[in-house]
C-alpha cells in the first residue's frame, strides 16, 4: 500500500500510530489483531518486533558499524547479555551478511556507519529490518536518497519481505511512478484526512502528481 | 548495486582501530596499577569500627542546626566566603585582561618565540592550586585577606589570561585588518574590530570564573583564609554534625545560586534581545555588571583589605627571605626519592577518582538527564540524583575524605574515593548534558522495534554518549591532578602532603623542588590528556 500526499499530510504521523511510537490522542488504531496502546512490557515488546520501521536513515547510530546497527533489528529477541557481548564480539554475522548482500553492502559490514553516505546509509536500515523480518513493513520515504536503480530494488526487497511473512507493506513516497508499480493500493492524505483510495490498476501518474503540488 | 552483487569476495574482517585499543588498553593498565598502589586489592582497606560514628554523621543530615546562633554564625561565614569570591574573581578577570593583551597572538603577529614564551610563563601560576598558593601567601603576609583574594586571583588570572586570549585570537580577523588598512592605530582597532565581537564570550567566561571563585573560597577556609570552609571545618572536628550539615546545605545553596545567577547570564549573552532604534542596555545584563562592581566594593569594605599590607616593609623583608632561602632548590637524593613516591601516589590518585566518577557518571547520565516525556516517578527519580550530585560537588573533597576516613583506613585510598565522589558530582551533571543533547531518533527506532530498556540503551544512548563523556574525563582528570594536591595538603598523602611538611619546617629549597615537580607533572597531565583526547577524536 502507498500512502501519498504533500509534506505535513500526516503521512509520518500515520506511521507512528501504526508502529506505537505515536500515542492516539483520540479513537483506537488496531496492528495486526490487537490494539498497541493496551498492551505493556513484555507482550508490547513482542508486538513491536512484528512490525518493522524504515525512516530515513535517522535511526542508525553514526558511531557504530554497520554490522551492530543492522544486529540492532534483532534486540527485540536478544538477551540483554547477547546484545551485550555483541557490541564486543559480533554475533550472527552470516545473517547480517545476508541481509548486507541484499542491499549491496556486504563488503562495508564492518566500517563506522557515519563514514557511509545517505544512500548507504539508507541502504543499512534496509538491512536491519531484512533482520529483523517483521510480518508489517512500515516505510518513510525509503526511496529518498536513492538513486532509481536503487530505490527499485529496495521496494522490491521491502515488498517481498512483507509478502513473505505473509503481510503487508505500508510505504509513504515521493514518486508517483515507484507507488504504482510496487503497491496494489493507493491512499492520499491531506491534512490529516483520507481523500484517496484505490487500487492501484485504476491510477495513472497523472491521477497522483496532483498530491505532489500546493495542499488543496 | 548488481555489479556488487555478481562479484563474489571473501567477507571483509572485523578490524579494531588500533590507537584506540592501544589507549583503552593502557588506560585499564593503569588503573590496575593504580588500585595495587593504594592497596585495593591488599585486603583490610575498610574499618568496621567506624561505621556507628558514620551513621551518626548521617543520620544527622536530616536534623542540621538551626539555632539563631549557629544561624548568625553561619550567615557571617557565607558573607566571608562570597566576599573572597567576588574579589578573586574581580582580581583575575583585571590580571585576565591585562595578561590576554600580553599572551594574545594578535599581539605577537608573526614573533612566534616571544609568544610561546609568554604562554609558558602563564603555565606556572596555572599548575598550582589555590591552596597552594594559599599555604606559600600565608607565609609571605601572615595571617591577612589579601591571602584568599591573591590565592584565588593569581591562578585564576593566568587561566583566565589564556581564555580571554583564546578569544580575542578566535574573533573573525576581517574587521580589525580592514581598521589597520585605513590607518587606524593598533589599540583603537582591537577597540572596534576585536573587543565587541569578543565581547560575549568574554563576559560569560568572568560570570563562569565567579561560579569557580566561591568553591575555591570556600576550600581556602578549609586552609584557614575563614569563611564557610573553615566553619565546617571546626563543626567536622568537634564532631557536631547538625552543623557540619547546616554548613553543606549553605554550601549547595550557594553553589546554586552562582550556577543558576552564572547560566541565566551566559544564556542572555548568547541569545541577545534586538535594542531598535533607541540605544537600550539589556536590563539583566546591566544588573548583572552593576551589581558584581557594587559586590566588589562591598567585599573590600566587608573584609577590611587595606592595599598597605602589600607595601609594607615586613612583606617585603619576608619576600626576600623566602625567595633567597629557596634557591637553589634542594635536590639531594632522600627528597628527590620522596618527591618521585609522592608524585606516584599523587597520579595514583587521579586516576581511581576519575575511574569513579566516570563509571558513576555513565551509570547515572541516563536518570539524571531530562527527557523530553517521562512519567512522574521518572521525573522524581531524575530530580533526586540531580541534587544528590549538586551535594557531592557542592562538598570540597577534603571533607569527603574526613567523611571517608570514618569507614576507611587511612591511606591513599580513601583520599583517591572523596575526589572521586567530588568529581562525579562535576562529571554526572556534564554526562547529564551530554545525553539530553543527543539525537532521540535512534533510540525511538529501537523501542519501536521491540528492544528492551538495556537493549535500547546500549545500541542507541552508549555509542553516541562514550566520545563527549571520556572527553570530559579526560579533562576533569586534569583538573583533578590539581586537587589531588588539596587533598594531600589536608593529610591524605601525595605531593600535596610532602609540600604541606616542607612548608610548616621552613624548609624552602625543598619546597622549590616539590612545586617544580608539581608544575611538570601537572603539565605531563595536561599533554597525555591532549593526546588521548585527540584518539578519542579520530
Amino acid at each position: 500500500m502507498a500512502l501519498v500526499g504533500p509534506s505535513g499530510a500526516g503521512k509520518s504521523t500515520l506511521l507512528g500510530l501504526v508502529n506505537g511510537s505515536v500515542p492516539p490522542t483520540a479513537g483506537t488504531v488496531e496492528v495486526l489483531g490487537t490494539d498497541p496502546t493496551a498492551l505493556r512490557g513484555r507482550a508490547q515488546r513482542e508486538l513491536r518486533a512484528r512490525v518493522g520501521t524504515v525512516h530515513q536513515h535517522l535511526e542508525l547510530v553514526g558511531q557504530l558499524r554497520v554490522v551492530h546497527n543492522v544486529n540492532a533489528g534483532r534486540l527485540s529477541s536478544w538477551p540483554a547479555w547477547r546484545a551485550a557481548w555483541s557490541l564486543v564480539r559480533p554475533q550472527g554475522v552470516p545473517e547480517v551478511l545476508a541481509a548486507l548482500e541484499g542491499v549491496g553492502l556486504a563488503d562495508r559490514v564492518f566500517e563506522r556507519t557515519e563514514r557511509l553516505s545517505g544512500g548507504q546509509r539508507q541502504r543499512v536500515a534496509l538491512a536491519r529490518l531484512l533482520v529483523q523480518q517483521p510480518e508489517l513493513v512500515l516505510a518513510d520515504e525509503p526511496a529518498s536518497a536513492l538513486d532509481p536503480v536503487l530505490a527499485e530494488r529496495a521496494l522490491a526487497l521491502l515488498a517481498g519481505l512483507a509478502a513473505d511473512r505473509g503481510g503487508a507493506l505500508v510505504a509513504s513516497l515521493h514518486d508517483p511512478a515507484l507507488a504504482l508499480r510496487h503497491c496494489t493500493r493507493v491512499v492520499g492524505l491531506v491534512e490529516g484526512r483520507v481523500v484517496l483510495d484505490a487500487p492501484a490498476a485504476a491510477l495513472t501518474v497523472g491521477d497522483l502528481a496532483d498530491f505532489y503540488g500546493a495542499p488543496r | 548495486m548488481t555489479a556488487v552483487l555478481d562479484r563474489p569476495q571473501a567477507p571483509p574482517r572485523l578490524q579494531r582501530v588500533r590507537t584506540r585499543w592501544a589507549w583503552g588498553l593502557g588506560a585499564l593498565a593503569v588503573l590496575g596499577w593504580s588500585l595495587a598502589g593504594a592497596g585495593a586489592f591488599a585486603g583490610d582497606v575498610v574499618n568496621p569500627a567506624g561505621a556507628g560514628q558514620f551513621g551518626r554523621f548521617a543520620s544527622a543530615a536530616l536534623s542540621p542546626a538551626l539555632d539563631g546562633e549557629f544561624l548568625r554564625v553561619l550567615t557571617d561565614s557565607v558573607l566571608v566566603t562570597v566576599a573572597y569570591a567576588t574579589l578573586g574573581a574581580a582580581l583575575a578577570v583585571l590580571l585576565g585582561a591585562v595578561g590576554a593583551v600580553a599572551v594574545a597572538r594578535t599581539t605577537w603577529g608573526r614573533r612566534r618565540l616571544g609568544w610561546t614564551l609568554s604562554r609558558g610563563a602563564l603555565a606556572v601560576p596555572r599548575g598550582l592550586h589555590e591552596a597552594v598558593w594559599g599555604l606559600l601567601l600565608v607565609n609571605l603576609l601572615g595571617l591577612d585577606p589579601w591571602v584568599g583574594v591573591l590565592a584565588i586571583g593569581v591562578p585564576y588570572g593566568a587561566v583566565t589570561a589564556k581564555v580571554f586570549a583564546d578569544l580575542l585570537d578566535e574573533v573573525p580577523r576581517g574587521g580589525y585588518e580592514a581598521l589597520l588598512a585605513g590607518g587606524v592605530g593598533r589599540v583603537p582597532a582591537a577597540l572596534y574590530g576585536l573587543l565587541p565581537p569578543a565581547s560575549g564570550g568574554l563576559l560569560s567566561y568572568s560570570f563562569y570564573r565567579l561560579e569557580c571563585a566561591v568553591r575555591s573560597a570556600v576550600v581556602l577556609g578549609l586552609i584557614g583564609a575563614g569563611g564557610l570552609g573553615y566553619q565546617l571545618l571546626l563543626s567536622f572536628s568537634s564532631l557536631r554534625w547538625e552543623q557540619v550539615w547546616s554548613c553543606v546545605y549553605a554550601l549547595a545553596l550557594l553553589c546554586l545560586l552562582a550556577d543558576v545567577g552564572g547560566r541565566a547570564v551566559r544564556r542572555r549573552v548568547a541569545a541577545p534581545r534586538s535594542s531598535g532604534d533607541r540605544l537600550r542596555r539589556d536590563p539583566a545584563l546591566t544588573t548583572a555588571v552593576l551589581g558584581t562592581l557594587a559586590a566588589v566594593a562591598w567585599s573590600w569594605w566587608y573584609l577590611a583589605i587595606s592595599p598597605a599590607t602589600l607595601v609594607a616593609d615586613r612583606t617585603g623583608e619576608q619576600l626576600r627571605y623566602v625567595l633567597t632561602a629557596a634557591w637553589p632548590p634542594d635536590v639531594d637524593a632522600p627528597l628527590l626519592s620522596a618527591v618521585a613516591v609522592a608524585a606516584v601516589d599523587t597520579v595514583q590518585m587521579s586516576v581511581i577518582a576519575i575511574a569513579v566518577a566516570t563509571a558513576g557518571a555513565v551509570l547515572l547520565a541516563g536518570v539524571a538527564a531530562r527527557p523530553a516525556r517521562a512519567s512522574a516517578g521518572r521525573r522524581l527519580a531524575g530530580t533526586v540524583v540531580r541534587l544528590a550530585l549538586l551535594l557531592l560537588r557542592a562538598v570540597p573533597p577534603p571533607v569527603w575524605a574526613l567523611v571517608l576516613l570514618f569507614v576507611l583506613l587511612p591511606g591513599i585510598l580513601p583520599g583517591a574515593l572523596a575526589l572521586g565522589v567530588y568529581t562525579l558530582g562535576v562529571l554526572g551533571r556534564l554526562a547529564a548534558e551530554a545525553t539530553e543533547e543527543l539525537d532521540p531518533r535512534p533510540r525511538a527506532a529501537l523501542t519501536a522495534l521491540g528492544a528492551g530498556p538495556v537493549g535500547g540503551w546500549l545500541y542507541a544512548v552508549l555509542p553516541a554518549a562514550t566520545g563527549p563523556v571520556l572527553a570530559f574525563a579526560l579533562y576533569r582528570w586534569e583538573v583533578a591532578i590539581r586537587d589531588t594536591v588539596l587533598v594531600g595538603l589536608l593529610g591524605a598523602g601525595g605531593l600535596g602532603a610532602l609540600l604541606a611538611s616542607r612548608v610548616a619546617a621552613f624548609d624552602w629549597g625543598a619546597v622549590t623542588t616539590v612545586l617544580v615537580a608539581l608544575v611538570l607533572l601537572t603539565a605531563a597531565v595536561d599533554l597525555v590528556s591532549a593526546r588521548a583526547r585527540a584518539a578519542l577524536r579520530s
